[in-house]
């Protein structure tokens, strides 16, 4: 059997809070697996426990009880990150570093050198569109900017499994187009993510599988279209219908035991509207 | 190759690369520092201006030159060891920047240790311009004493020229400068160090600064009330081990003070030397440990 990307089995953390006989459960008793090549969303408001688990999993913070896994490695072991690439929400890195610098930073870290630290550097900023900004210092970058950049750090040492949190908040919905983009790219090269966002349409587009938390419980989990699907209705979209045959329709399904439900002209999103009236691109 | 197996030889525990990428990148960070340039910049200014400090006897002035310029090191790199290093680590998980370079495959010792040495290196670059600043003025202070002393002392017999010219060299650039200027870095290196073990339990750079502050005073003061304490009281064991946990958390920065000697003249036995780096670098090891070992727990 291949090992799951992420396994968690039997999470609990607890954070204690000084001065107080009482103490704040984060996560509770989480069970979870994500599989090779997915995109995994971890779902919740605020305060869910979505970035707790995260960092349990990357070991920046330890688990009460329970273990984590990636990809069969105990994740507390330094060298499970060899497999993962993190953006963390709301990524500052170093301002006076320019966004080549900073992947060449990341990238000896990652005890990558010479030519091949080069190429990847080269690689990597052609595939965020960072090329042109590459020798701009990171204080001059935009949010999308920023967010791109750590992408593309996260990516450095071509991880097997990339760990994003909050991917797109606070970056406006082009950026955020331009994020889910690489995202679903990513996955096209056999990528598995797991993201966690609070951002729920986005998070359908791109999902295989979502996990919902509420107060640090999983309280839903599954397949994105096995969730969100009504079992006992069916949407029909058709393009240059007549009024004439709308009508036939409409009379057809009132003729049978079915029931019309709605019946309205299809709308776009907002943000396909705002994309498309706002054609500039962003900086790159 | 299973990814366990192929995961697991790639990995090294330690590596030299993921040391001095953080290492470097330190040294970066800190030489964009506005404060760095200013406390250079006067450090420089207080040697330098000594130059033109009133002029006594000759031995009164290099006497004045060495204890200016040695003292403005002590006091910079002293500064600049706690300002430097006490914005490292709560600057780093504020920003996040700890959790993306602790989420690539870098053991947290590594990253303390990384830049704890790009401190230190920063304190070796400082203490060595200065140095070489100080040297300077006090090479061409010597040059022109000793030619004033050539044209006033003419017509004086040979051997009294060669007395007061030896006399003004023993008086400006000796050897027992260079072993000043050691203990001076490695006073900074210890204080870096503490700061930095400090810096890993604290929440705010302000709140390290201000210990530190403290532990600066009572380190140049704990030598007098060690002494007091074992000489005119009794020296019970309890005594003894408050003693010892108090010279650990609160270095006896008063025995680093080297300086006052060698402006008096005063030859540095190599004894006392020796007695003195080791101390320092026991110090500096032990505090070193300690943050790693705090670090280590820390939740970020």
């Amino acid at each position: 059997m291949t090992d799951a990307a992420v396994a968690i089995r039997g999470l609990t953390k607890v954070f204690p809070v000084p001065l107080h006989r009482h103490s704040i459960v984060a996560v509770r008793d989480l069970n979870l697996r994500v599989e090779p090549g997915e995109v995994y969303g971890l779902l919740g408001p605020n305060g869910s426990g979505k970035s707790t688990t995260l960092k349990i999993i990357l070991g920046l913070v330890s688990a009460s009880h329970g273990r984590t896994e990636i990809f069969g490695r105990d994740s507390r072991l330094v060298e499970s990150r060899e497999a993962v690439g993190f953006l963390p929400e709301n990524p500052y890195f170093y301002k006076y570093l320019s966004g080549e610098e900073t992947l060449r930073f990341f990238g000896r870290l990652c005890r990558l050198g010479g030519a091949r630290l080069k190429n990847r550097t080269d690689e990597l900023l052609e595939l965020v569109g960072l090329t042109k900004a590459r020798k701009r210092r990171l204080g001059t970058y935009s949010k999308g900017m920023l967010q791109r950049i750590g992408l593309a750090q996260a990516l450095i040492h071509e991880p097997k499994l990339l760990v994003l949190d909050e991917p797109t908040a606070g970056v406006d919905p082009a950026g955020s187009r331009q994020i889910r983009d690489l995202i679903v790219d990513l996955k096209r090269r056999g990528i598995t993510v797991l993201l966690s966002s609070h951002l729920l349409a986005q998070a359908q587009e791109i999902c295989d599988r979502v996990g919902i938390l509420a107060g640090g419980v999983l309280v839903r989990e599954g397949r994105l279209e096995e969730l969100i699907a009504i079992e006992n209705q069916t949407e029909l979209v058709v393009a240059n219908a007549s009024s004439g045959l709308v009508d036939e329709i409409e009379s057809l399904i009132n003729r049978s035991n079915a029931k019309l439900i709605e019946r309205r002209r299809s709308t776009t999103t907002l943000e396909k509207l705002f994309l498309d009236a706002t054609t500039e691109r962003p900086e790159s | 190759m299973s990814n366990e197996t192929a995961t697991s030889a790639r990995h090294r525990v330690f590596s030299f690369t993921r040391l001095c990428a953080i290492t470097a990148n330190t040294l970066t960070e800190l030489t964009r520092l506005k404060v760095f340039y200013v406390l250079l910049l006067f450090a420089l200014l207080l040697i330098g201006s000594s130059i033109f400090m009133a002029q006594f006897t000759f031995q009164q002035e290099f006497q004045i030159l060495k204890d200016v310029s040695l003292g403005a090191m002590s006091i910079f790199t002293s500064l600049l060891a706690i300002v430097a290093t006490a914005r490292l680590i709560p600057q780093d998980i504020e920003d996040r920047t700890v959790y993306t370079i602790l989420a690539k495959p870098v053991p947290r010792f590594e990253y303390l240790f990384g830049k704890i040495a790009g401190v230190l290196l920063l304190l070796a670059i400082s203490t060595l311009v200065m140095s070489a600043v100080f040297l300077a003025v006090l090479y061409l202070r010597e040059q022109s004493v000793l030619h004033m002393a050539l044209r006033q002392m003419s017509a004086a017999p040979r051997e009294q020229v060669d007395d007061a010219l030896r006399a003004i060299r023993s008086s400006a650039l000796n050897i027992d400068i260079f072993p000043g200027i050691v203990i001076i870095y490695l006073k900074a290196c210890l204080l870096a160090t503490l700061t930095l073990f400090v810096s890993t339990f604290a929440t705010t750079n302000i709140f390290t600064v201000v210990v530190m502050v403290f532990i600066y005073f009572i380190g140049h003061l704990q030598a007098t009330a060690r002494e007091y304490w074992l000489h005119e009281h009794s020296s019970g064991w309890v005594t003894r081990i408050f003693l010892a946990i108090v010279a650990l958390f609160f270095p006896d920065l008063q025995a680093f003070n080297l300086v006052d000697d060698i402006v008096a003249g005063a030859a540095i036995s190599l004894g006392l030397f020796l007695k003195t780096a080791g101390l320092g670098i026991f110090y500096t090891t032990i505090y070193t440990l300690l943050a790693a070992f705090v670090f280590y727990g820390k939740e970020l």
